[in-house]
């Protein structure tokens, strides 16, 4: 059987990799006894397949995972067995049975990710100002750099692959709450917007990035993304 | 250390997982006594992959007196950071100064270390030198198979560790219990040390010259004795292992369930200093093998399990361990994996088995080329023997092998380096003889070549290391008979490492000035290539007005005073010797299990049980 789960990684190990994510669950999973299927071949590895990546530092709340066990497990089992096992810092949120044999995997029907950006500013002043130069930002292209996987880099907009932003501040502190672009092929990565941000504001701040939710197109085990079309006055404060 | 400030280290350094903590099994306590800060002098996944500190950490937090926490070297880019920032080097369990613990014990797995010793207290803000702390300064100590010649470091430590730590440490953490409920201060609780087996004091004692001719290493007090006896661990079976073993986040060197199945070694390889400083065998059981395989399992989860001893093939029930093992464990898809091992018949049917789970590599070290040669150096393996095991494990599948050997032992000729490569032509002709249906894919025979560094406790304790021009020479000469040999790849050295690993296994007190020298003019991580800075040491050798030569390349005299002499590691000089003389005469002498050869004399007779 295959079994969709969700889990959060805590602000405690938002610095550990992918990799080593996938690692961990994969001996979370045998400390568990869980009946994990393994692939056939010289290295037998667990059935496993994580949605999409995490950047280092970043917290979640949406990490999505799929495991293909030799033979059925409750879900909520599946749920409470695993998390007796896995480290501090990582907990299945829910689980699913995955009924469907077929059907895509889960990273094939992702569209987009919302997350929430905390800027720590020195002053009021300097929240304030950085909450006027993200509203200039969005009102234009946003050109970064991006590395390429190939050695050098290229310039892109990322704009277009913001869909939806909101921001409010409290004291020194600016909150952002930033829907963006998140497919299997790519999307915006929060921490592009975070970088040109600081161009702009040419200075350095303290942040932090948490990954609130993933949207799916049709809405099964992810929630279904409803497309909020966002002129750049709807931009509150 | 405020969060907010970690948060901000972490974000600025190459590696966070090494700083960050809260792995699985890790330990926190809350009100333990004591403060024993466990240092392993390099960064964190090669100071996690050492098995001692893993058993140190858990026999130490098994008491309830006492809270261990690790503490490794910091990477460059994180030590740049610290010392911007004007923060101490922290523990990695509750980010607390190294200053403030108790007690500081590093591990010395090899020379090269040492400056990172000092990078670990200069970031703490504690004074090097043992003479220039105070009772504010934690009791800093030191252990492993270096300190078998503490001398080059003895000035930084208030303790040395001599043998087995297990028991000792326990020791040292009740007599310091004891002096602290009685407010003594840190020389009376040091000289309360003096009478644990297996500790040495160093700040006791003084290197005396006559004429400026070294003439040992004496007591400047009545309270401590003339020598320090190593401390053995008699009963292997029963002893503490690493309990229930950290599970790190990141991807450290040997990441994998490790059994460790025996201490010692009988085979008696002459260059060898593990091979004379462990001794005698201490064997663990079959069923404590298990137990711990099972338990460890349990509480990790990893994929693998490796089999840790100097040679453990020659384990006495290894035919009865893998099978058990594969039996239980390939069912959950771990591994086995056989490091160093010798390979005969019955284990091919062993080898069969692993097989079905997963395939690692096969290491063997013939260590010389030749046969005189490796009779020279007592290495029991015959070219047959080991082409007849690499054949083997060619039909059992297996398409990678590496070999190990060294240049420069001593009596070496071109004639021996020349021998390597028809050794390694030897091996690759034994894969393709084989038809090509019984024979994997993809043939890789890595030729791996150390140089010869003469080590404290071994009969070529005496001789001299080759020059690095000629080790040079040497390196090239190999690499020309390799030349456009199929399937076979080359790897070696940089001599200037192991010109410094001879200075310093066998360096005297005067060698401390250097490693501070060399320290100050910036050598940090000196056994990664990324980092090795030859030019520090050199000026530093240059400032105290000590050359390499006089303590790499000189062949010392049978009856001169050596640095070490003052500590006992059981095996008697007068052995050591017999043996030097048989290996100048390329004669061998038999694994001690076939007999005793009597190298612990009438004295400690009674430790060895292999008789």
């Amino acid at each position: 059987m295959r079994i969709i789960a969700r889990f959060s990684k805590g602000e405690n190990v938002r610095f550990v990799s992918h990799l080593d994510v996938q690692r961990l669950f994969h001996r979370a999973l045998m400390r568990a006894g869980l009946p994990v299927e393994f692939s056939n071949g010289y290295n037998p590895h667990p059935l496993t397949s994580f949605a999409t990546a995490l950047s280092v530092g970043v917290s979640s709340e949406a990490e999505w995972l799929e495991v293909r066990l030799k033979y059925d497990v409750e879900p909520q089992d599946f749920l409470d067995r695993l998390n007796a096992s896995l480290p501090n810092g990582f907990r299945i949120e829910e689980a699913f049975a995955n009924e469907g044999d077929g059907g895509g995997s889960l990273s094939s029907c992702m569209v987009a990710a919302e997350y929430a950006l905390q800027f720590t500013c020195n002053s009021h002043e300097a929240a304030v100002r950085l909450t006027e130069d993200a509203f200039d930002l969005l009102n234009g292209p946003i050109v970064v750099t991006k590395r390429t996987k190939r050695a050098g880099s290229k310039e892109v907009d990322i704009r277009p692959g913001i869909f939806y932003i909101e921001i409010t501040f409290d004291d020194e502190v600016v909150r952002m709450l930033v829907v963006c672009e998140l497919t299997s092929t790519g999307g915006t990565n929060p921490e592009l917007l975070v970088k040109a941000l600081m161009d702009r504001a040419g200075m350095c701040f303290g942040y932090r990035i948490h990954r609130k939710c993933i949207y799916s197109a049709d809405g099964s085990y992810m929630p279904k993304y409803h497309a909020i079309v966002m002129p750049s006055d709807t931009v509150t404060t | 250390m405020d969060n907010s400030v970690f948060d901000a280290l972490l974000t600025s350094v190459e590696k966070p997982a090494r700083y960050m903590g809260g792995e699985l099994n890790s330990i926190y306590k809350q009100n333990a006594l004591f403060s024993f800060a466990l240092c392993f002098p390099d960064v964190y996944e090669i100071g996690m992959s050492h098995l001692g500190s893993r058993i140190l950490y858990n026999v130490l937090n098994k008491r309830d007196d006492t809270f261990c926490e690790r503490v490794f070297t910091p990477w460059v880019d994180m030590e740049r950071k610290l010392r911007d920032c004007a923060l101490p080097l922290f523990s990695i369990e509750t980010r607390k100064p190294l200053n403030e613990f108790d007690i500081i014990g590093f591990s010395l797995l090899y020379e090269m270390s040492y400056t990172n010793i000092l990078t670990m207290l200069d970031l703490s803000g504690i004074p090097f030198y043992s003479r220039d702390r105070g009772e504010e300064h934690p009791i800093i100590m030191c252990g492993g198979p270096c300190a078998c010649n503490p001398e080059p470091i003895a000035d930084f430590m208030d303790v040395v560790v001599i043998g087995d730590g297990e028991e000792v440490v326990n020791d040292i953490m009740d007599v310091y219990a004891a002096c602290r409920r009685d407010g003594m201060s840190k020389r009376d609780t040091l000289l309360a040390m003096a009478h644990i087996d297996g500790v040495y004091l160093p700040s006791m004692y003084e290197p005396v010259y006559e004429h400026g001719r070294y003439t040992g290493t004496v007591p400047m007090c009545t309270s401590v004795p003339a020598t320090t006896v190593r401390r053995v661990l008699r009963n292997l079976d029963g002893a503490e292992y690493v309990g229930k073993l950290i599970v790190p986040f990141m991807a450290i060197v040997h990441d994998r369930i490790a059994l460790e199945l025996f201490r010692g070694c009988t085979r008696g390889c002459r260059f060898c200093q593990a091979g004379f400083v462990y001794r005698p065998l201490r064997e663990r059981s079959v069923e404590t093998l298990m137990d711990s395989a099972r338990s460890i399992f349990d509480c990790t989860g990893y994929d693998e399990i490796s089999l840790f001893s100097l040679s453990s093939g020659d384990y006495s029930a290894i035919h009865e361990l893998v099978p058990a093992i594969v039996d239980e464990f390939s069912g959950r898809n771990v591994s086995i994996a056989l490091p160093s091992l010798r390979i005969d018949s019955y284990l091919k049917q062993d080898l069969e088995k692993i097989r079905t789970v997963r395939k690692t590599g096969l290491t063997l070290a013939p260590e010389a080329g030749t046969q005189r040669l490796r009779d020279v150096i007592n290495k029991g393996v015959s070219e047959a023997d080991l082409l007849r095991s690499v054949r083997d494990a060619f039909e059992s599948g297996w398409t990678s092998v590496k070999l190990y050997f060294m240049i420069g032992l001593p009596t070496e000729t071109d004639e021996d380096i020349r021998g390597i490569a028809d050794l390694a032509r030897k091996v690759t002709a034994e894969f393709y003889s084989l038809p090509k249906n019984s024979r994997g894919k993809g043939l890789k025979v890595t030729v791996s070549v150390s140089t010869f560094v003469p080590k404290p406790f071994t009969p070529f304790q005496w001789d001299a290391q080759i020059s690095p021009i000629e080790i040079r020479r040497r390196q090239l000469l190999l690499k020309e008979a390799l030349r456009g040999m199929r399937s076979v790849e080359y790897q070696y050295h940089d001599s200037a490492t192991s010109v410094l690993e001879a200075v310093f296994a066998r360096g005297d007190r005067r060698l401390a000035r250097v490693i501070e020298g060399a320290y100050k003019r910036g050598a940090r991580l000196d056994s990664w290539d990324e980092c090795f800075n030859a030019d520090a040491y050199a000026a530093a050798f240059e400032a105290e007005g000590i050359s390499t030569e006089e303590y790499a390349a000189r062949v010392r005299s049978t009856d001169e005073v050596l640095p070490w002499d003052h500590i006992d590691m059981l095996v008697k000089k007068s052995y050591l010797v017999r043996e030097r003389d048989k290996a100048s005469r390329a004669e061998t002498t038999r694994d001690c299990r076939m007999g005793c050869n009597g190298c612990f004399g009438d004295k400690y007779e009674d430790y060895c049980k292999v008789l």
